[in-house]
């Protein structure tokens, strides 16, 4: 870890950040209870086809939280999870976040939410640790080092695991 | 299931290389060996190998164990893996919010409901 300790102070943050806005057609008190207790995250956390199958959340400053989702081939990934940091009701959480696994990357989510009448403003940000992992997750870093679009290797990607899954 | 930020550079390092994909579209077809392997490459057999050392140190291939012939195979495993995360961060997110929106608004209709369904039964 002493690596990307070193490379993430040499690192600007705006550089180590993603940043995702929404608008959501809630009020921000329902916002905040659907993201705030478990029987509710497990309702629309994660992509389609991807639900979570371990949803533990100790929803305070200092408690944890532990997830993990099922892929559709029906075994449960690798759990991720992390602490609470912050936590100013219906407008703020601030928690980090990983993969369960000894030396995998973290990452810090703050979430800022904002009142427009009936609605909500959601502002997700991500900081990671280094510039390569925040690459890694939104794919820039693959791209530009081998020239090489996202979307064919996407295309290898699924051609060869689909023919690997068709022998298998 | 090899996931961490490690295991996935090893994978992107392997991939990110024209023969080492070759090989691995080659393998995507069947096992071979390192000869057949070394056909349709302009390559030496010494330079597949190493290739194919990167490839094994990703979990990307594995090795028979018939000394002779050795057949490399495709594990795909790990492919699926980095698919998943492949510019999967803002999909992740964005689908995930998308559930959130339809999820919020779904709880906020029941509230109403429920409001005047209290109302109603107080009166």
């Amino acid at each position: 870890m002493a690596a990307s300790a070193n490379a993430a102070a040499s690192e600007s943050i705006a550089d180590r950040t993603v940043v995702i806005t929404r608008e959501l057609n809630a009020p921000v008190r329902i916002v905040f209870e659907a993201m705030s207790k478990p029987e509710h995250v497990i309702k629309w956390f994660g992509p389609v086809g991807w639900p979570l199958t371990k949803c533990d959340m100790d929803f305070r400053v200092g408690g944890k939280f532990s997830f993990a989702m099922t892929g559709p081939n029906g075994v449960q990934n690798t759990p991720f999870g992390g602490t609470y940091r912050e936590i100013v009701p219906n407008k703020r959480i601030v928690y980090d976040n990983g993969f369960e696994i000894e030396g995998a990357g973290r990452m810090v989510h703050t979430i800022i939410l904002e009142e427009k009448g009936e609605k909500t403003s959601l502002t997700f940000s991500t900081l990671f640790d280094t510039v390569a992992m925040r690459n890694e997750h939104v794919g820039m870093g693959f791209v530009v080092g081998v020239n090489s679009g996202f979307d064919q290797l996407n295309d290898l990607v699924d051609t060869m695991a689909r023919s690997a899954g068709r022998k298998g | 299931m090899l996931q961490s930020g490690q295991q996935l550079d090893l994978v992107f390092a392997a991939l990110a290389d024209p023969t080492r994909r070759a090989i691995l579209a080659r393998l995507s077809a069947g096992e071979a060996t390192v000869n057949e392997l070394v056909e349709p490459f302009d390559l030496s057999q010494p330079t597949i190998s190493k290739h194919l050392k990167v490839l094994e140190g990703a979990g990307l291939v594995s090795r028979g164990r018939e000394a002779q012939f050795r057949p490399v195979r495709l594990n795909a495993a790990p492919l699926e893996t980095a698919a998943h995360w492949i510019g999967d961060y803002r999909r992740f997110w964005e689908e995930s919010f998308d559930r959130l929106d339809a999820y919020a608004s779904e709880l906020h209709r029941k509230e109403k409901n429920h409001g005047r369904k209290r109302k109603r039964s107080s009166k």
